[in-house]
């Protein structure tokens, strides 16, 4: 076989074929990658070389209503490793280096999880708020260990511990669900968001709007050099972060100071207060609290499952989330619908003989009052009085009262559940069973199905107080630049007007002026005061749901089965300033319990926080 | 038309018999095949300065011009010799390249954990690229020997075998790039040049059942870089890194390229080693689809023009030895731009007169010499 051959030849013509074929293959998939993907590619490179990090944004302040800071930001150094390089080696030496125990490289190695899955070369924040000694010690091995990086950003915190907690809220990281749902709303993975209370609420205003620093990197994420990089990037290198704006809160934090002193004995509680001439919310606690501090980024397993396990559920706000059968303090309700539709007189005796039939149940007074009036049922908070009128009034229409005062809605605060509570009417009833004049009988004392909302209570004593006008609780009175400029000021909103004939309030008023300041009365020697002079109707309200007595000896002096102490009134009697609402979860007795609560946040409001009225 | 040359030396045409030597020669010589060698290689070095300025690994362009020098006088030596002579002597170069490879076997120094360099005090080479052009000279030097008559299979069984020997080595470095181009290189001389094709289709079945083998021998960034390949996303990362970084610097040339030194790739290192492995990656990136366009077609002429020389061979040695020259530059072209488009594996086979490395330049320098020594011996009459 020579090399002219034919049979050669023909192979030869084969191999040329294949030979375009291949090249031909080659240009194609060149045409492919270059021309039609060409753009795709570009960007990716692009996107290869230059980086983007986030210059985050000054958060706003959370400021009482004279300017004392009560959620403020702090420098801290946060710890950022690279998942790309972040190998189990450099995983062991950063826990050797730092003493981590288990739980930190825990999450360490579930936040490098999470960022790989988005950029194995953006750094992310594994470690956040970290004691100095810790950042010196990254910061010595930095040529050791290049990519784990220290930086100094700021960081909130909460300069007055668990101070309003329920108010102010707390931050945490975004889960990885709302990472996905966020990210294209300017957020950054590593950010700590606003997770309760207002901070969750007024993220938008306290947020303020994250910078950007664009740079350029090579493969292994060394900076370039400034003349590279502005060859490199288009458009702006850095864009300036905008600091979020501060709230200036209606609340004192003086007066928050002392109801929370003034609820420490117990387990659980609630207290409101409120300015009666503008709605606007003076003190709000909700026991048992926690701590934001520990919330934002230090709450380790243990402490998140004991705050968990609480069955006194730290994390629902009393005063807007739980709602509980307001006990007598309903009455109101109950005496302005009967007034109102001339069912009552003043004058009118009642004999209470301690006990009442209805239908085959026998529903018992607190004690046997005996002949009373009206004013007198007020002052002992004689049950067979009111279940008397209740019969005359119906169910239905003292639901109308009761959402004329803002029962059943929620107030308009916009905080923390804002629960509506529930006012059950002859319908309700129809809907779930069948009604019987036994419910009527249980709304009359705000027992049975009745559940209202410790803030609610408090607005609906304020519009007793105020002539009349149901304001919509607020807590935040304006919000200001950083530098104090007022941008946005909020004036007292009304919610609705109540229609009740001012003589009719005032009957009211005269029997709780007698509940705490008359022999007899309810709340006498318990809320009754020196120093100004407090009105006030104490309710001790019967809990439905009976828990298990495993609860029970969980806490230490907490009854789960034990009624809640309610104390609803103001001050002074004469010309009302100030409504305030105190309820003792499972704390017995109204009077007794609840009353003298009421006293020492009042009375330490007019000697300690606020000047003495000249 | 001999079947072996009257002698060796210079065997010019005798038409010219008369005009002086150098004459003679310089009309002798396959300008063809030059002009395109020194296109590749002057776009080799171009796109290495590129690779490398500026950066720790600057001096490799330095180095890769005096490699340049080095191969265009073994292109000369190798092309004045004459081809039947070396061919004579072609059992000798292989048992020399399979000495020079057990001894990389024995002593290497790896890259990665692949013995594949031997050092001769500070010079260093890879025997398993100069193995390829001692496997086509007895290829030659066999299929030579066996034309014309029905070979016996006692006398040729031995020496298949000894053909087989080099890659065998080659394979258990592990470089299983080279191992598997070798064979690449002898399945084509066989198909173009063997009478029975017979024997080709059993080779390739023992190949076929050697590739588990094979595969279980290979390191295990070997064995990544080839799951790699059979599912690039599976990690991003890690093995496909260098596959994707590779598809990204091509495609964002687009159809003019970045510019010279532009390429943000090749430039700010996304490519690791790219002066070896990758530089057409970096050529596409700075030059587009066009650039790429015209160094495809470079070298796509020259595999054919050798073909051609092949065919107008004065005699089989010739022309089997320009088929495996022609074929071991094809499958380097294909094997590399096909990895560096994601269509292979990654593998460590050069880009012929691109890629840096002394040992990859001398062979083809040397290669290209014999072709033009087969041409320029064309006319037996």
């Amino acid at each position: 076989m020579t090399p002219a051959s034919p049979e050669i030849a023909r192979r030869m013509r084969w191999v040329m074929l294949v030979l375009l074929l291949v090249f031909g293959g080659l240009v194609v998939r060149l045409w492919q990658l270059q021309v039609l993907r060409g753009d795709r590619y570009y960007h990716q490179t692009v996107e290869n070389v230059v980086h983007e990090r986030y210059l985050p944004s000054i958060r706003g302040r959370i400021l009482d209503r004279s300017g004392v800071p009560l959620a403020d930001n702090r420098p801290a150094f946060n710890i950022y490793a690279t998942p790309r390089t972040f190998t189990p080696a450099v995983a062991a030496e950063l826990r050797r280096l730092l003493g981590l125990s288990d739980e930190e490289m825990d999450k360490v190695a579930a936040r490098v999880e999470t960022g790989r899955k988005r950029a194995t070369r953006h750094p992310v924040l594994v470690l956040e708020d970290q004691p100095r000694e810790r950042a010196a010690r990254i910061e010595q091995e930095r040529f050791r260990l290049p990519d784990l990086e220290v930086r100094h950003e700021p960081y909130r915190y909460y300069p007055q511990g668990a101070l309003a907690a329920h108010v102010l809220g707390y931050m945490s990281q975004m889960t990885a669900d709302e990472v996905e749902r966020l990210e294209g709303g300017a957020y950054e993975p590593d950010e700590l968001v606003g997770r309760y209370g207002l901070e969750s609420m007024w993220e938008n205003y306290l947020r303020g709007k994250m910078g950007t620093e664009r740079f350029a990197v090579d493969a292994r994420g060394q900076r370039l050099d400034e003349a590279t990089a502005a060859g490199l990037i288009q458009g702006d290198r850095i864009i300036e972060p905008v600091a979020g704006y501060s709230l200036v809160l209606t609340i004192d934090a003086g007066l928050q100071k002392l109801a929370e002193k003034a609820v420490a004995p117990f387990p659980a509680a609630a207290v409101a207060v409120i300015e009666v001439k503008s709605g606007r919310v003076l003190a709000l606690v909700s026991k048992p609290s926690f701590d934001p501090n520990v919330m934002t980024g230090h709450l380790t397993r243990a402490e998140a499952k004991f705050l968990n396990d609480d069955p006194r559920k730290p994390f629902i706000d009393k005063t807007l989330r739980a709602q509980y059968p307001p006990g007598s303090t309903f009455k109101f309700i109950t005496t302005i619908a009967a007034l109102e539709d001339g069912l009552a007189q003043e004058e009118e005796l009642v004999t209470c003989p301690g006990s009442y039939e209805r239908s085959g149940t026998t529903f018992d007074c607190t004690a046997s009052h005996g002949k009373l009036d009206l004013l007198a049922a007020i002052q002992h908070s004689c049950n067979i009085y009111f279940w008397t009128l209740a019969e005359r009034i119906g169910i239905d229409r003292m639901a109308e009262v009761a959402n004329e005062y803002g029962f059943g809605s929620r107030t308009g605060v916009g905080l923390n559940g804002d629960n509506p509570g529930r006012i059950p009417t002859r319908a309700w009833y129809e809907q779930h069973t069948r009604f019987k004049i036994g419910y009527t009988i249980n709304s009359a004392t705000g027992q049975g199905d009745v559940e209202v909302t410790v803030m609610q209570l408090a607005m609906a004593y304020a519009a007793l107080a105020n002539g009349g006008t149901l304001f919509v609780p607020q807590v935040v009175d304006r919000v200001v630049r950083a530098d104090g400029g007022t941008v946005i000021p909020y004036d007292p909103q009304v919610k609705q007007r109540v229609t009740t004939p001012p003589e009719v309030v005032d009957l009211w008023r005269r029997g709780m002026w007698k509940a705490v300041n008359e022999v007899g009365g309810t709340g006498y020697g318990h809320a009754t005061s020196a120093v100004v002079t407090i009105a006030g109707k104490t309710g001790t309200a019967q809990v439905k749901a009976k828990r298990s007595k495993k609860d029970e000896a969980q806490i230490r002096g907490w009854h789960p089965s034990a009624d809640h102490a309610w104390f609803a009134g103001w001050a002074p009697a004469e010309d009302p300033t100030i409504a305030i609402v105190v309820l003792i979860e499972h704390g017995g007795s109204g009077g007794k319990v609840a009353g003298p609560v009421a006293k020492a946040i009042l009375e330490g409001w007019w000697t300690k926080v606020r000047a003495p009225a000249p | 038309m001999t079947m072996f040359g009257s002698g060796g030396g210079f065997d010019l045409p005798r038409a010219q018999v008369g005009v002086s030597r150098w004459r003679r020669f310089r009309a002798g010589v396959d300008w063809p095949l030059v002009l395109a060698m020194v296109a590749i290689a002057a776009i080799g070095l171009l796109n290495l300065y590129s690779a490398t300025h500026g950066t720790r690994h600057a001096g490799k362009f330095d180095q890769q011009v005096r490699w340049m020098f080095v191969g265009a006088i073994a292109f000369v030596v190798a092309t004045v010799i004459d081809y039947r002579a070396i061919v004579r002597l072609a059992w000798f170069a292989l048992a020399a390249a399979i000495v020079a490879l057990i001894v990389v076997d024995v002593v290497g120094q790896g890259a990665k954990g692949s013995e594949r360099w031997l050092y001769i005090g500070t010079l260093g080479g890879q025997p398993s690229e100069l193995a390829k052009l001692a496997v086509i000279l007895v290829l030659a030097r066999l299929l030579h020997d066996t034309a014309g008559a029905k070979p016996s299979w006692q006398s040729l069984v031995p020496r298949i075998a000894a053909l087989v020997v080099p890659v065998v080595l080659i394979a258990v470095q592990p470089d299983l790039g080279t191992a598997s181009l070798l064979t690449l290189i002898m399945l084509t001389v066989g198909f173009l040049a063997m009478r029975d094709l017979w024997p080709m289709v059993y080779t390739l079945f023992v190949m076929v059942l050697a590739v588990p083998i094979l595969y279980e021998t290979m390191h295990d960034y070997q064995k990544q870089r080839v799951l790699a390949f059979l599912e690039p996303s599976a990690d991003p990362n890690g093995s496909g890194w260098h596959t994707r970084q590779s598809i990204f610097a091509v495609g964002s040339g687009k159809v003019t390229g970045k510019g010279y030194m532009e390429g943000t790739q090749n430039q700010f290192d996304f490519l690791p080693e790219h002066w070896t492995d990758f530089p057409f990656s970096v050529w596409a990136e700075e030059w587009g689809f066009l650039g790429s366009l015209v160094l495809i077609v470079l070298f796509g002429f020259l595999i054919v023009w050798i073909l051609n020389v092949a065919v107008n061979a004065r005699d089989h040695a010739g022309a089997v030895l320009c088929t495996g020259i022609a074929a071991m530059t094809f499958w380097h072209v294909v094997v590399n731009v096909a990895m560096v488009l994601g269509m292979a594996p990654v593998v460590g086979v050069t880009l012929p007169f691109i890629s840096y490395g002394g040992s990859s330049l001398l062979t083809f320098f040397l290669a290209m010499g014999m072709v033009a020594s087969v041409s320029l011996r064309k006319h037996g009459y």
